[in-house]
């Protein structure tokens, strides 16, 4: 392991918590952690957001629109058909179409905002700390740089209830 | 931590996180020797579907028994029985997921699975139905010289086709990128190379890292808060093709709601024939526990209740509608005439049948359970018989009628589909973990905190 960082390694959820926030209680925040399945005081305490949620809305508003608008122009006046007398602007039909390609778009947009922002995409090469952080170990990456003078403490922190690799 | 007090423990037999990977992993690892029989029989029935496309694409749809009064046929029974088995992946993984019921983790892959093939199995039918099915590009709306220049878009089948569509692309989509970080999971504990290189590449280069968790938990949220919606919709669209005609029997306000609640029977039914077979095969007892089985069951008998209703009501309308040809169409064509037989196996599988899971000591016998699951699904198939043949078969006009019967071609298509089917989940069963591993982990340490050593409510 790289020697810029040390590992706390734990075995289960609630040790890996009281650790992390004991450390963050020290003024240390970890560079990253690893856990087999999302642990929200961590990604709570982590202080990162994300506004996938808000970027998923704006796509859905514009998709909504945009395809609204294309069903008209293309149905009302580019080319406007008559099928047995109904009215060329058939809104209430035009509806179902664009409910189900909104969702479509934001769907698809909102995979590639995920993939460019979480950094998920075929071909990536892995970057490991620790090979058990996908199956059964919770891993803290901590950069020895941001311990300064309070190392020793967060050490006994860590194999209070982990242990340090 | 997972704490429930109606539900009690998940998972059986107190399990380490490592074994969970584990055990859910070792179908991946030894192949048992029914598989290879299981896949050998189901390419077997794929092929024989694979002649009988044959034979309709390059003779023609004169060799399925369909006619100028009944043009639908098999092919428009299956498509719907098909898209309805397609609705369960959805109803579980988004439906509970939004209701938070944290059991759907050992069982919504398996439904997801389920759902991306039967959709696929679904959407052949229309496509060969067309008769050249190498021109179903048409149905895109892109400026053409063909005459009219744009696709109808009033109409429900071009609607259906988008539905269908973007339903396959969703669901496909969300499953896939719900197996991220379980093909992680492969990778980091798999011992031979290629598994590794394989698994590696479809990871992604997942690494469970905080910030690929924060995002993950975002993006399942945005994406099953939004295919919610289409578990309504895409049935509703199915249902409006049949609803927007005039022909008696179909054209009746309570379609959609019929057709999706009769979708998510069936689709839930299928899964249950599926986790049973998984439970007893590849011993996921722990996993998949007697609970689940017995929770499935219960909402099977609400859904049940809900179509013995949506039953009666067609048939209460059809009286009180005073339209002679309404009432012509349920009384003596379905219920006391030619398809009597039909309609009372739709009736008796669907809406009476599920009532005995009301009875705990069925729930709990599996063989019971798994043969009612069977029932159900071909009393749903009989459902979508029922309204496709009856009503074209028995038109307006007495001139106009017409028998319908399938030939060995349509059979034969349907027989294929359902060997496509098979080996679907059979490579499903083999390649790819059949239980969300992460997803059971969060749920798997049931109120036992901090290995006995902190105090439990210092997180809670």
């Amino acid at each position: 392991m790289n020697k810029n960082y040390i590992l706390g390694v734990f075995n289960d959820e609630a040790t890996l918590v009281d650790a992390f926030e004991k450390i963050k209680a020290k003024g240390v925040i970890p560079v990253e952690v690893y856990t087999p399945y999302p642990v929200h005081e961590i990604l709570i305490g982590m202080g990162k957001k994300t506004r996938i949620t808000h970027a998923a809305f704006f796509y859905g508003l514009f998709a909504a629109i945009g395809i609204l608008s294309f069903l008209t122009y293309a149905a009302v006046i580019d080319w406007p058909l008559r099928y047995g007398g109904k009215p060329f602007n058939a809104f209430p039909s035009f509806i179902v179409v664009t409910i189900v390609a909104t969702i479509l778009s934001i769907t698809i947009l909102t995979l590639f905002t995920f993939s460019a922002r979480a950094k998920i995409f075929p071909g990536k090469i892995p970057e490991i700390y620790h090979d058990r952080a996908t199956d059964d170990k919770f891993v803290m990456v901590i950069s020895k740089e941001s311990l300064g003078s309070s190392e020793k403490e967060i050490q006994s922190i860590i194999t209070e209830h982990g242990e340090i690799e | 931590m997972y704490n429930s007090k109606v539900r009690g423990r998940l998972i059986e037999g107190d399990k380490s996180f490592g074994q969970i990977s584990r055990e859910i992993l070792a179908p991946i690892y030894k192949t048992p020797l029914w598989w290879y029989f299981a896949l050998l029989v189901s390419l077997g029935m794929f092929g024989f579907g694979l002649y009988a496309k044959y034979i309709t694409v390059s003779t023609g749809i004169g060799t399925w028994g369909v006619n100028n009064s009944s043009a639908w046929g098999w092919a428009i029974i299956n498509f719907v029985w098909w898209i309805g088995i397609g609705h369960a992946g959805t109803a579980f993984s988004i439906f509970l997921l939004i209701l938070r019921q944290k059991w759907r983790t050992a069982i919504n892959r398996a439904a997801e699975a389920m759902t991306v093939v039967a959709v696929f199995c679904a959407s052949l039918f229309p496509l060969l139905h067309m008769g050249r099915p190498w021109l179903f590009f048409f149905i895109f709306p892109y400026p053409n010289t063909r005459g009219p220049l744009w696709v109808n878009f009033n109409s429900p089948l071009f609607w259906d086709f988008v539905a269908i569509s973007a339903y396959l692309l969703i669901s496909a989509s969300f499953w896939y990128f719900g197996m991220v970080p379980d093909f992680a999971t492969i990778r980091d504990t798999a011992k031979s190379k290629i598994k590794k290189a394989v698994y590696g590449f479809f990871s992604f280069g997942w690494t469970g890292s905080s910030k690929e968790w924060l995002r993950f938990e975002a993006l399942s949220f945005v994406l099953g808060g939004i295919a919610a919606v289409l578990v309504v919709s895409v049935h509703s669209i199915v249902a409006t093709d049949f609803a927007v005609s005039v022909v008696p029997g179909w054209h009746t306000t309570i379609f959609p709601p019929y057709f999706v609640i009769g979708a998510i029977f069936s689709g839930f039914a299928m899964v249950l024939t599926l986790v049973i077979i998984m439970r007893q095969m590849y011993k996921m007892n722990d996993f998949v526990t007697d609970s689940h089985v017995d929770a499935i069951c219960r909402i099977l008998i609400f859904i049940s209740l809900i179509m013995g209703t949506a039953y009666t009501t067609e048939i209460f309308m059809a009286w009180y509608s005073g339209s002679d040809y309404e009432m012509y169409m349920f009384f003596r064509n379905r219920i006391f005439g030619d398809y009597a037989p039909e309609w009372w196996a739709m009736f008796i599988s669907n809406a009476l049948v599920p009532q005995l899971f009301w009875f705990k000591a069925i729930r709990r016998k599996m063989w019971i359970v798994f043969l009612i699951s069977i029932i159900i699904n071909i009393g749903m198939w009989f459902e979508r018989y029922n309204i496709v043949v009856t009503s074209t078969s028995r038109d307006f006009l007495p001139a106009n009628w017409a028998n319908y019967s399938p030939t060995w071609v349509e059979v034969g298509f349907f027989v294929g589909t359902l060997g496509m089917f098979l080996t679907g989940v059979l490579l499903f069963f083999r390649y790819i973990p059949m239980i969300a591993i992460s997803e059971l982990k969060s749920v798997s340490k049931f109120d036992k905190p901090n290995n006995g050593k902190l105090k439990s409510e210092s997180h809670e």
